[in-house]
């Protein structure tokens, strides 16, 4: 998994870094950074929990499997 | 084509802990016409999808101090403020300015503080006679004491500035004289602040406000923004948190099985104090007035036309059964709660993070405080605020 993140768009919602804190990190002016862009398996599900929940979907989650390449998870919905 | 009025919007919570049936129903199409308090008619956008997708949809202007724009009241000018601008660019720029008070780590280093207020206000509570009063004793307290803090107010005045607030924020419940009457006193009582603040500024967030007005250029941050937006932190920072910790309490406690189970695991809280976000019992959504600035479709076809007074409805959203499970049940194990309650987009909440640390301190203090914590009275009986912004219950009596 690659997880990369826009500060253009985010609006400082937190919610990012209360879920996961050792990869979502904020700057000075609390927008978003990526501490770990490559995280433990074991983090997934709650990484792409943080991206769903994103409220201005700046969270990217890049799905890296061998059988079909990267797949990039839709943003669009929370469900 | 029907020409009945619409429904009266917000919708009634009568009775009190039931979620009303036109709350159940509103997902068949994706929108319907509401008629506001003020007579004027707006459409009410309905399902989650479309809710999240408007809230960052830049048809839809948050500009509202437009002629031919719904009001939510007729005595009161609510948020409609011809002279600021929150649109993009102008609402980015002083977006920008406040954000980084409220970072997680920033908001982290206030929880012992809050910790601390919560504390002593259940002392007090603890020390008195019973039933309590549960608003009067912790919901409004609290975080009136943190967004002082927060913003430099001096704690001695908060109560003459609640007062003001609840007159500023009256949808019917005030003559508009004295509606009149609360601005104008909040707007000179901000005017004071501000003075005191620039001949002795602290570390707060209205003194970095008023370094950015004085010492940048002037298109950072002019007077008038420098008030409004002061005025718009104090009010948010304080009457929402207020409602949801009364409210929020009160639904809980009409659940006993839930708070034996939040006793028996405390890392129950967050997903609790989620839930009773996400079920909003509190609140419409009238202050989510956009006004479209061009034709939207809709997720069932239908269009928005250009020129129309949009409500995007967070409790619709919230309730929506395409993305919740059981949505109207209270699940406080939820795990997937994305709800709309601090809206989406880039007018997302920005004060989310502080109000979830101070609901979660005040739930789990009250619940360790007082194990036996009881409703005195019947929930149904419990009296609701009308005719404010926030419906919240006005009396919240409880014993232990």
């Amino acid at each position: 998994m690659r997880v990369t993140a826009n500060s253009d768009t985010c609006a400082v919602s937190s919610l990012c870094v209360y879920r996961v804190p050792g990869v979502f990190d904020q700057d000075e002016d609390g927008l978003v950074l990526v501490l770990d862009e490559s995280p433990a398996e074991a983090l997934h599900e709650e990484i792409r929990r943080a991206a769903r929940g994103c409220p201005t979907k700046s969270i990217r989650v890049v799905e890296e499997s061998a059988a079909e390449g990267a797949v990039e998870l839709a943003r669009g919905d929370a469900g | 084509m029907s020409t009945q009025t619409p429904p009266r919007y917000p919708f009634a919570w009568t009775p009190p802990m039931q979620v009303p049936e036109a709350l159940r129903t509103v997902h068949k199409t994706s929108a319907i016409e509401v008629t506001l308090p003020s007579g004027d008619v707006a459409t009410l956008v309905t399902r989650y999808k479309d809710v999240r997708a408007l809230f960052a949809d830049k048809r839809l202007s948050r500009n509202i101090a437009r002629p031919d724009c719904a009001r939510i009241s007729k005595d009161n000018d609510l948020f409609m403020d011809p002279n600021i601008d929150p649109d993009p660019p102008e609402h980015t720029r002083v977006r920008s300015l406040v954000t980084k008070a409220f970072t997680a780590r920033r908001i982290e280093a206030l929880r012992p503080y809050v910790q601390q207020v919560a504390d002593q206000l259940l002392d007090e509570m603890a020390a008195g006679p019973q039933p309590v009063e549960l608003n009067e004793a912790l919901a409004f307290p609290l975080p009136i004491m943190v967004i002082c803090k927060l913003l430099g107010v001096p704690p001695e005045d908060r109560d003459q500035f609640r007062a003001y607030v609840d007159g500023f924020l009256s949808v019917t419940k005030l003559a508009p004289e004295e509606v009149g009457k609360c601005r104008q006193n909040l707007w000179k009582y901000l005017g004071d602040l501000i003075d005191s603040k620039r001949e002795n500024p602290g570390d707060d967030l209205v003194s970095e406000l008023i370094r950015v007005r004085d010492d940048e250029d002037d298109s950072r941050l002019n007077e008038h923004e420098l008030h409004f937006w002061t005025q718009g932190l104090l009010i948010a920072g304080y009457v929402t948190t207020a409602s949801q910790i009364g409210t929020g309490t009160a639904v809980l406690l009409h659940h006993p099985e839930f708070v034996r189970a939040i006793q028996a695991d405390w890392s129950l809280v967050p997903s609790t104090v989620e839930e009773l976000l996400r079920t909003q019992i509190m609140g419409s959504s009238v202050g989510t007035m956009r006004y479209a600035i061009d034709d939207i479709p809709l997720s069932d076809g239908s269009v928005i036309k250009k020129g129309t007074s949009v409500l995007l409805s967070e409790e619709g959203a919230n309730m929506d059964p395409e993305v919740f499970d059981c949505p109207f049940e209270l699940d406080i194990r939820r795990k997937e709660n994305h709800h709309m309650t601090f809206g989406a987009g880039l007018h997302y909440c920005v004060g989310a993070a502080l109000a979830r640390m101070e609901l979660q301190v005040a739930t789990e203090s009250l619940l360790r405080r007082f194990p036996d914590i009881r409703l005195a009275a019947p929930a149904e009986e419990l009296p609701r605020a009308l005719g404010g912004f926030m419906e919240g219950f006005t009396e919240i009596p409880v014993e232990w």
